[in-house]
């Protein structure tokens, strides 16, 4: 029997082999003559201009939204008004620099919760070791 | 020093009590095109980031309304607001952006917000 930590460490690897990638084609280390133009572009094209791509429906749920996605807003928000980013430098790491993968994986407002950290870590205003040691921090109050 | 120094505040200082876009009003150069123009939206490179939809590059659109005035998306987005230009909203036939679209909702459209700098006449 693995300790908890390695248990949570195999775990994480068969979710992150599992999850969706950018093309469902051979895509591990690519030869540069495998890239071609037209691969080159839908690689780096912003991950949120979805409009005409084939999909699957989503089925509308009304919900209210919860305490703590409120809270992410109103964070995101006095960044701006603070100066640490605009309206749309938010939109382009929250929606295109997270990647396609966290794009779709991840809830709205997560996005906007774990662009708001990063944020702070790429302007320098926190360190990441200094976050690294307040999620810790308060992950222990969990545990 | 290592960290870079500047006024991170100078958006905020512009557009309080103002708006934003309003707070760029009266600084594009003058408006290249007209309400009823005619518009085909440029192929431009995507790189990095952008906000002009790939479904609409090459497609032919007519100018409704111009609507404010902007620094470009990929221009805000690094936070460089000095290259202000007009914004448009230009309406596409459903079957100009999809030729499979049925003929039943032939008079269907859409429209969107298409920064001066993606249009060229046509």
């Amino acid at each position: 029997m693995l300790p908890p930590v390695r248990q949570k460490v195999m775990r994480h690897l068969n979710i992150v082999g599992q999850l969706q990638p950018a093309l469902h084609e051979q895509t591990h280390a690519p030869s540069p003559d495998m890239i071609d133009n037209a691969h080159f572009r839908a690689y780096t094209r912003s991950a949120h201009d979805v409009g005409g791509e084939a999909d699957i429906s989503i089925t509308w749920e009304e919900k209210e939204e919860e305490v703590w996605e409120h809270n992410t807003f109103v964070t995101c928000e006095v960044l701006a008004w603070r100066g640490v980013w605009n309206a749309e430098e938010r939109r382009r790491r929250q929606n295109v620099e997270v990647g396609q993968t966290i794009y779709l994986g991840l809830p709205y407002y997560g996005r906007w919760l774990l662009t708001a950290a990063k944020i702070l870590v790429d302007k320098q205003f926190i360190t990441a070791t200094e976050l690294q040691e307040k999620v810790a921090e308060v992950r222990k109050r969990y545990e | 020093m290592s960290k870079p120094h500047y006024d991170r505040e100078h958006h905020v200082k512009k557009a309080s009590g103002i708006g934003d876009p309003q707070c760029f009003k009266g600084e594009a150069p003058e408006a290249m095109f007209k309400v009823g123009d005619k518009v085909r939206i440029k192929d431009l490179p995507d790189l990095f980031y952008t906000r002009t939809q790939g479904y609409t590059r090459g497609a032919e659109a007519t100018v409704t309304e111009l609507v404010y005035e902007s620094p470009p998306a990929e221009d805000e987005s690094w936070d460089n607001t000095e290259n202000v230009e007009w914004f448009y909203s230009v309406v596409f036939d459903m079957k100009e952006l999809w030729p499979d679209y049925p003929d039943t909702f032939s008079s269907d459209t859409v429209e969107t917000e298409i920064p001066e700098h993606y249009l060229e006449a046509c």
